[in-house]
């Protein structure tokens, strides 16, 4: 599959792949909102056909005044695109660019603390460690580990 | 303005409040706005600008979006603001209130109207400018927006934005050259202070595709070097590839390949920056290389293969670059790997290459060599043994293979057989039983795909793809209320499904479900959904008209800039023009059958009616008062209920024709590249008896294919029509001055020979036996000519098939059985052929053999 930065046009192809994915749901100006403020962080995974099979959706985290942290907003693969490492090179493609055009230091995420299999993928595949607990975190009253991962240049 | 008219004077008291008024309206006090506005208007009740800011107040101090309770107070509110503009119009200030009320309800051009009377009140007013400059840009007004944006700049010259504004507005309207004079103006008025590293970068990169654009290459370059040199751009990612294009363009073929390198080795996966290297070479790949340069393109593909050996790019490339032995060679431990590693979608990236028949049928051979060979000892390679999933994933990939629609032969019951093997090898992988609902769909089974999709869903309850399938696959079945079921487990609780869903803009459910209802003859329902499809996306239309200040503020330009082109061509997306199709296609029926808006329910169906209707009102009740519970206990506060539920006032509309005509305008703009543009609006103007405008959208069709199938029909369908009398001579003589040019001849003779150039296309045989339909209503003849879609030589194609039963239905309906019987002896898995009634009565008794199944795991989640 094709890995490459997201443009304007992929965003729908993006929001598709979220709401068939993932359970938790953004409309369409919060992609915008991405795109047209840091349109170098986020990536798309695109079949031969062209459609978005996976992708990463990144930001730069605004209220951190003493670091400079990049942050997942969403990452998802889909189910038949599994097994070829997608998320990894996402991940890696996004994290690179956050280092490279904003000088960050690390990156965080938020994640389900019932996912097991996404939580182990952060960690034992990309690095991740959990540093905090937020309760009720998300819309449906689950609690999300905040996991983040320090660039190892920056250390 | 020097002097106030009388009429607007104020005395002291109320001059004071009046500046109070505005005061407060700052801090957002809209209570004591309207407290003050009402004192001065007790004293002076015709003061315009004093009953325009308590129109203002009032509106401002309402929730967004409007609830049952605000609605009535919003259109208070909108009434007095065009009070105001009567009482006062010379005054700036009445007319931008009604042009802020405008804007705030998305009434585009109603508010640039009311700006631009504002601005000529008083043209030095900033507020006013801002607003007018956004209105320019959304409206794509933009001589207009560059004289705005000019303007605001001489009054604002010290702010960034003032000057990147008025750089993209002449850019946007095509005059480069005055944009990078801004920019010169700019980088010696404001450059540098305060910005931030990345704002610093966007505008340096926007002006370098700016020099791009102009063809300055050198002069693009030059600034990306330097830009680069003072540490302000990151090479990393479009800098780079920036500056590749235009060292190729610069004729620097070497420096262009080594940018390129670069770039591989920040994203290897890229196939852009393959593809980029070649054209550094003069290569690329195309199908249609010779055979030197295919060799040569390969050469470097394997080269980079080696130095990356982790990304599939460029090994997946040389799939398509490479012919014959060379293919089959490299395709094969190709495939291999995949299998060995369990890769799901090895499917999807090989049949990429399906498209060359040849390559088609050397997979279909390798696969069947080593799905032979692992059945027979284990091994593919000498002295190795290979794990018993290679074959089960070979199985899969076969099966996927057999069955596709490319297949000249599709084999949809070995398919099958493949699966059940590999299901009794592993009956908990969820893929395989998605692969055998595809299997299923594909042979024209869409109830027993669904079952087995549900099956893989009941395997990983947690996943939201399996369950989002298996919810499609309901709605392909026609079993709408199961597919909402499925989608309600993975959305808010409380709020019905199908509005939950359509908020966050599930397009494929909105699509899918007007599919479902559209099939089952809920015209009104199916009508409901695509409107929601155009609804959502006239709010991605909206969503853009914050960036118009946004992105000037954070610099991001060339994103902004492709978020206007992008903007532009929206509706050009599939979602668009799948549902504009349908329900323009829903909306011809109603005009040609207006008894269609009338229900005939049958008993079963006004039961199922009134259940779902106490049940949305129970769910709605429910939500009431969850919201009554979270709004400080205001019970009135409740969103505006939709007063169309379900449809019936869509479906009995009295202007069908107008209503589908709204949907299509938007598409004319595509029309170069999308024949089905003119098709669709043929069938609309021909019905309003717009006979030059029907002819045009023909003329135009055959200008890009002049044998589509759709357009071939249509034009006998225009050729009978008009021999109608009721055309005016003016009009009968343009038609005859033009027509022949489309069609001409025994128009017999010419609907032969088209078959006979596409005897064995369905869309096309189709569209001959409707052709003529047109000329020649007789059944047996038509009838033989769709005989040929269910003949040995044509593959089948069942989008087709079922049109034709469609079509029979209305043209020659006392056929229609006969047919529909043949079709279901040449393709017995085909369910779908089958009549409603028979499909319903098999769904109930799969239902009642399923049993308790589905009780069961609906309890798990």
């Amino acid at each position: 599959m094709d890995i490459r930065q997201a443009t304007i046009d992929d965003l729908l192809g993006m929001q598709n792949a979220n709401l068939l994915n993932l359970p938790e749901n953004y409309t369409f100006k919060y992609y915008l909102y991405h795109a047209l403020t840091w349109p170098e962080l986020s990536f798309v995974a695109v079949d031969p056909r062209g459609r978005i099979v996976g992708y990463i959706l990144a930001k730069m985290d605004e209220d951190s005044t003493d670091e400079v942290i990049g942050h997942v907003t969403s990452i998802s693969v889909l189910r038949p695109y599994r097994r070829l490492g997608l998320a990894n090179k996402l991940m890696k493609q996004s994290q690179e660019a956050m280092v490279a055009h904003y000088k960050a230091s690390k990156i965080t995420l938020h994640v389900r603390k019932s996912n097991r299999a996404a939580i182990s993928l952060y960690r034992d595949t990309l690095g991740f460690e959990v540093f905090t607990m937020e309760k009720g975190y998300y819309a449906d009253n689950e609690d999300a580990y905040g996991m983040r991962y320090i660039f190892p240049q920056a250390s | 303005m020097s002097t106030v008219p009388k009429h607007r004077q104020l005395p002291d008291k109320e001059s004071k409040l009046f500046k109070e008024l505005i005061a407060q309206y700052e801090v957002k006090q809209y209570k004591k706005c309207i407290k003050a506005a009402d004192t001065i208007l007790k004293k002076l009740p015709n003061h315009g600008e004093t009953l325009a800011l308590k129109a203002l107040s009032l509106h401002s101090s309402l929730p967004m979006p409007p609830t049952v309770a605000s609605l009535p107070k919003q259109e208070e509110a909108e009434a007095m603001a065009r009070t105001a503009v009567k009482k006062d119009i010379t005054s700036h200030i009445t007319w931008h209130v009604l042009g802020i009320l405008a804007k705030n309800r998305k009434d585009w051009e109603e508010a640039s109207r009311a700006f631009a009377m504002a601005r000529k009140q008083d043209s030095e007013n900033v507020p006013v400018l801002r607003d007018i400059m956004s209105l320019y840009m959304h409206t794509r007004q933009y001589p207009a927006a560059v004289a705005a944006r000019h303007h605001y700049l001489l009054m604002r010259p010290q702010i960034r934005s003032s000057w990147l504004g008025l750089m993209i507005a002449h850019d946007l309207n095509g005059d480069i050259e005055e944009a990078l004079q801004v920019y010169d103006g700019y980088v010696s008025m404001v450059y540098k202070e305060g910005m931030s590293p990345s704002e610093h970068s966007q505008v340096c990169l926007y002006v370098v595709r700016l020099c791009m654009e102009a063809g300055l290459d050198v002069q693009g370059l030059d600034r990306l070097e330097k830009a680069f040199r003072d540490g302000v751009v990151s090479p990393r990612g479009e800098a780079t590839k920036l500056k590749a294009e235009m060292l190729l363009r610069l004729g620097k073929k070497e420096e262009a390949e080594e940018s390129w390198r670069v770039l591989l080795e920040q994203n290897s996966d890229s196939h852009d920056n393959y593809k980029g290297f070649l054209r550094t070479r003069g290569l690329s790949i195309s199908p249609t290389l010779d055979d030197t340069s295919r060799e040569k393109v390969a050469e470097i593909l394997a080269g980079f293969a080696q130095s990356y050996p982790r990304s599939s790019a460029p090994k997946r490339m040389q799939l398509d670059v490479l012919q014959g032995d060379a293919f089959r060679s490299f395709a094969r431990p190709y495939i291999i790997t995949g299998l060995e590693r369990g890769i799901p979608s090895l499917f999807v990236d090989v049949k990429g290459v399906y498209e060359d028949v040849a390559k088609m049928q050397a997979v279909g051979e390798l696969v069947a060599d080593i799905v032979q060979q692992l059945e027979k000892e284990s091994s593919l390679e000498e002295d190795t043994t290979e794990p018993p999933t290679t074959l089960l994933w070979a199985y899969y990939y076969f099966a996927l293979h057999l069955s596709h629609p490319l297949h000249p032969e599709p084999n949809h019951s070995r398919s099958l057989e493949l699966l059940e093997i590999a299901l009794k090898h592993t009956p908990t992988l969820p893929e395989l039983y998605m692969a055998k609902a595809i299997v299923l769909k594909r042979s024209g089974d869409p109830l027993t795909a669904a079952y087995a999709m549900e099956e893989a869903r009941s395997l990983d309850l947690q996943d939201r793809f399996l369950n989002s399938k298996a919810a499609k696959y309901w709605y392909r079945a026609g079993q709408i209320q199961k597919a909402e079921e499925l989608l309600a487990l993975f959305s808010k609780k409380g709020a019905p499904v199908v509005t939950d869903q359509t908020d966050l803009q599930c397009l494929w459910m909105m699509q899918e479900e007007g599919d479902a209802y559209r099939r089952t003859g809920n015209l009104a329902l199916a009508l409901k959904r695509y409107q929601s499809v155009f609804t959502t996306f006239t709010d991605y239309d909206d969503d853009q008209f914050d960036f118009h200040t946004y992105c000037m503020r954070r610099m991001t330009l060339s994103s902004y800039k492709s978020l206007i082109k992008y903007e532009d061509q929206l509706r050009s997306h599939p979602a668009y023009i799948k549902s504009a199709r349908e329900a323009i296609e829903i909306y011809m029926r109603i005009s040609d059958d207006p008894s269609l808006t009338e229900e005939h329910l049958t008993p079963e169906e006004e039961a199922e009616r009134k259940k779902a209707a106490k049940k949305a009102q129970k769910a709605e009740q429910k939500a009431r008062k969850a919201a009554a519970a979270t709004s400080d206990g205001k019970k009135e506060d409740q969103p505006i209920p939709d007063d169309d539920p379900t449809g019936e006032k869509l479906l009995k509309t009295e202007t069908p024709l107008e209503d589908a005509l709204k949907i299509w305008k938007p598409l004319e703009k595509f029309g170069n590249e999308r024949i089905e543009v003119w098709t669709m609006g043929y069938e609309i103007y021909i019905r309003k008896k717009m006979w030059l405008a029907a002819l045009r959208c023909l003329k135009e069709a055959y200008s890009i294919d002049p044998e589509d199938p759709t357009l071939h029909k249509q034009l006998y369908n225009f050729k009978h029509l008009s021999q109608s009398t009721d055309i005016p001579p003016m009009i009968k003589e343009t038609i005859s001055t033009v027509l022949p040019s489309l069609i001409s001849g025994d128009l017999e003779d010419f609907n032969k020979s088209y078959l006979d150039r596409h005897s064995n296309s369905p869309t096309h045989i189709l569209s001959a036996a409707q052709a003529l339909h047109e000329i020649q209503p007789t059944s047996e003849e038509i009838i033989t000519i769709l005989n040929r879609l269910i003949s040995p030589d044509v593959r089948i194609n069942i989008q087709v098939i079922l049109r034709a039963l469609e079509f029979l239905q209305s043209a020659v309906p006392d056929v229609v059985e006969e047919y529909r019987g043949r079709c279901r002896e040449r393709f017995p898995s085909a369910w779908i052929f089958s009549s409603l009634s028979e499909q319903v009565v098999r769904a109930e008794q799969m239902a009642l053999s399923v049993g308790s199944g589905e009780e069961q795991s609906k309890a798990d989640v």
